[in-house]
């Protein structure tokens, strides 16, 4: 059975949040120039959770950074792209998006963690050890919500009191604060800010957030510190979420319950979720839609039932055989051999074409584009073209058998 | 809270410490060489020099002398000095607070610049400010001390007599009066703006000449703890708040940068102490280290183990307060002990 067309998402309004296109990110190694993403395109529509799944190395965390320009550079350099973002009023207006790998950086801090938010995968490492929860968690409120912290003031607030609530206060000002006249302004605004961020801990179902805001990252545990870290993202009801493997660095049995947790965040807030994650099963339960990912590139993508149903690309076929339940139905997939191949200035050829069973001479001098031909979602696989199309005879074709779901 | 009972524990064990530091100062003292040879000459008999011993305690057990000079250094007497025929706690104070005021003074040069130039360059890594920060800090560690005091003495004092050498005016000396001994706090506690920047002005040279060195190996460490800080996560995840890239570098990065550089910080501070010594006499600053070096060379016991058991106390509390800093600066410690 095929599975229906690229109509992305039947039941829910097909606006976009955000638009990869051909999307390259290199690095310079000494071994070479390193294509960690190599024309990557996809959409994450409005309030929709999209899985990003593929081995390790594969690119998916370069791919994430770089909605926030998070890339290094140097070593690395944009090399060619858009990303396309449309904040919240674009979608309500019918508006033009940004292109988030131009904006100026000053707008591009007015998005970061406040229009598109990340969690990182190890919150041990993404939480700075020597500042408390409550001040972490603040930072986002002083930076993005300045004008809330002063509401309900009668009149100007000071001018000290202002520059405290954007965050520019300095060394002389914080030592002004603990004596009057300004003293008991400035605790008014922290006693703001503490309920901000009491509240949003709360949101996460911390225990007692009180308490967990006073206490250091070291005196948490590693599911706490990854619900500080929701918290963060969250906190100003951000249009994309980015989660860039959020449960891997966790325990196996708080796992379940921290993906949960972005499930329901995500529904209540409407939030849109880039979902990242090496590991199938687990996108399964959470995403609207999956992009494979293989080598910086993406090998199909999909609905989440029709991709486990009836994964087109040979890569897709072989991570749902490695998944051992699933392994019993498809008894004649065999686990994938080897490893992602060398991305340093990667030859025009199918970049799974190495490890896959299906492979004919065509798959090693041709490089197959992720195209959504008629009645079938995009993949990237001669496997679904037409002789026509590559202009080569039938049998050079790779044939790929597929069965009924 | 726990910072403050991290504090009050570390500032109750300094006692033992001392006591600690007071035995081994003793024993060196009796083990390095002969107590009363400054007292000794050629010429003078078994007899005579049995006599010395014996008013001196010699012929005492061990512990007996320990106690009798620990009794001493604990009722404010530290022996006699013979190099400069009076007793030691009559100059003690005076030449402590000389010694004091240098090596403060560097160390603040050395903390200060050595901060701002680690940040400067780790923050640039690998980029032409780095490179220039670590010759001047490379050139810094290398450069022996009397070599480079020397240089600055010539062209900052011979030639273009831009900085006196000494430690003051002498009509301004006379000008205020000297409770602590600390030039420039005296100037202040007087009020008088020239006795103040004489003092200033005095300070300079000696107090750039021996923070130089320290000021390279706070600014090495600096710059490479900040550099590997800025590899971490929570950097991005900081940057990824929407963070100015100012907030990111001073709240997130340096904070953590300072923890390693504090560790060194404290070390340093030993090796100030150490370099003074050739400092003061170099630029003929009236310190502990001029006053020990003489003493060490006549063999002045008393002054020898007066002047180790300050710099150890020095040491001692310049180290708590290190602890203190990096315990503030690095949540963990306290939880840890
Ligand atoms: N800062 C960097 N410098 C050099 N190479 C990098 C850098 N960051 C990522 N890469 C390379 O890019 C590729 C993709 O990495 P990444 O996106 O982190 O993979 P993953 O899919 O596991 O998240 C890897 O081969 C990695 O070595
Ligand atoms: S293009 Fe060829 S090598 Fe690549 S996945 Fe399809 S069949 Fe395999
Ligand atoms: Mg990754």
């Amino acid at each position: 059975m095929t599975a229906p067309a690229a109509a992305p998402l039947s039941d829910k309004t097909a606006s976009r949040v955000a638009s990869v296109e051909e999307l390259r990110i290199h690095f310079d190694t000494k071994a070479g120039r390193l294509h960690a993403v190599d024309g990557v395109s996809f959409d994450i529509f409005d309030g929709e959770s999209l899985g990003l799944v593929g081995e390790t190395g594969c690119g998916k965390s370069v791919t994430a950074r770089s909605f926030l320009r998070l890339i290094p550079v140097p070593p690395g350099t944009y090399a060619g792209g858009r990303i396309h973002f449309w904040s919240k009023e674009a979608r309500q207006t019918g508006g033009s998006p940004v292109d988030l790998l131009q904006v100026p950086a000053s707008q591009m801090r007015d998005i970061r963690g406040n229009r598109i938010a990340m969690i990182f995968q190890d919150p041990g490492k993404a939480l700075n050890p020597a500042l408390s929860i409550r001040e972490q968690v603040a930072e986002v409120f002083y930076q993005h919500r300045s004008e809330d912290l002063l509401d309900g003031w009668n009149g100007t607030p000071p001018r000290p009191i202002r520059r405290a609530a954007g965050q520019r206060s300095g060394k002389l000002e914080w030592l002004a604060f603990k004596v009057p006249p300004l003293r008991s302004p400035a605790r008014r605004l922290r006693k703001r800010v503490d309920d901000l961020v009491g509240d949003a801990l709360a949101e996460t179902q911390i225990p007692n957030p009180r308490k967990i805001m006073t206490s250091y990252p070291h005196e948490l545990s590693g599911g706490m510190k990854q619900r500080v870290m929701i918290a963060q993202a969250l906190a100003c009801n951000p249009d994309l979420l980015i989660a860039d493997e959020p449960t891997t660095a966790l325990d196996v049995t708080i796992q379940a319950r921290i993906m949960e947790l972005i499930r329901e965040l995500q529904l209540r807030h409407q939030t849109s979720v880039l979902y990242i994650s090496h590991d199938l099963s687990l996108v399964r339960r959470i995403c609207d839609r999956i992009a494979v990912m293989y080598a910086g590139r993406i090998a199909e993508i999909g609905q989440t039932r029709h991709v486990f149903h009836d994964p087109l690309h040979p890569y897709t076929r072989g991570l749902l055989a490695a998944i051992p339940s699933l392994a019993h139905q498809r008894g004649e997939l065999a686990v994938i051999d080897g490893t992602v191949p060398e991305l340093i200035d990667p030859q025009p050829a199918c970049r799974f074409h190495t490890r896959c069973s299906y492979a004919t001479d065509l798959c090693g001098r041709l490089d197959p584009p992720l195209v959504a031909r008629p009645g079938l979602r995009p993949v990237a696989c001669h496997g679904y073209a037409s002789p026509d199309e590559l202009g080569v005879a039938a049998d050079q074709l790779p044939r790929l058998d597929r069965d009924a779901p | 809270m726990q910072i403050r009972e991290y504090i009050i524990r570390r500032v109750m064990i300094l006692p033992l410490i001392l006591v600690g530091t007071s035995l081994i100062v003793f024993t060196l003292g009796r083990v390095g060489g002969n107590p009363i040879a400054i007292y000794l000459e050629h010429e003078m008999t078994p007899d005579e020099v049995a006599q010395i011993e014996e008013r001196y305690g010699l012929n005492d057990s061990l512990p007996e002398q320990y106690f009798a000079w620990a009794g001493g250094v604990l009722r404010g007497d530290l022996g006699y000095s013979g190099v400069l025929a009076a007793p030691v706690m009559d100059v003690l104070p005076k030449r402590l607070a000389a010694t004091l005021e240098l090596s403060v003074a560097s160390a603040i040069v050395a903390v200060s610049l050595g901060i701002a130039l680690g940040t400067f360059a780790g923050a640039r890594r690998n980029r032409l400010p780095d490179h220039l920060t670590r010759v001047f800090a490379i050139s810094g560690a290398a450069t022996p001390i009397f070599w480079f005091a020397i240089v600055l003495l010539i062209i900052f004092w011979v030639n273009l007599g831009w900085f006196p050498v000494g430690r003051s005016e002498p009509e301004i000396f006379e000008s205020i009066s000297h409770p602590t001994g600390v030039y420039t706090l005296d100037a202040l506690l007087a009020g008088s703006f020239t006795a103040f920047r004489d003092a200033i002005w005095h300070l300079i040279l000696p107090a750039v000449t021996l923070g130089y060195g320290a000021t390279a190996i706070i600014t090495r460490m600096m710059r490479s703890s900040l550099a590997e800080e800025l590899n971490e996560d929570y950097v991005d995840a900081a940057r990824a708040k929407g963070l100015p890239e100012r907030l990111v570098l001073r709240r997130h990065a340096r904070r953590n940068a300072l923890i390693p550089t504090v560790t060194v910080i404290g070390l340093g501070f030993g090796f100030l102490l150490q370099g003074s010594v050739v400092v003061e006499i170099i630029f003929i600053w009236p310190g502990m280290g001029r006053w020990m070096a003489d003493a060490v060379l006549r063999g002045d016991q008393a002054t020898i183990m007066a002047y180790v058991l300050f710099t150890s106390i020095l040491f001692l509390v310049v180290n708590l307060v290190v602890d203190v800093v990096y315990a503030y600066l690095d949540r963990r410690v306290v939880l840890g002990s």
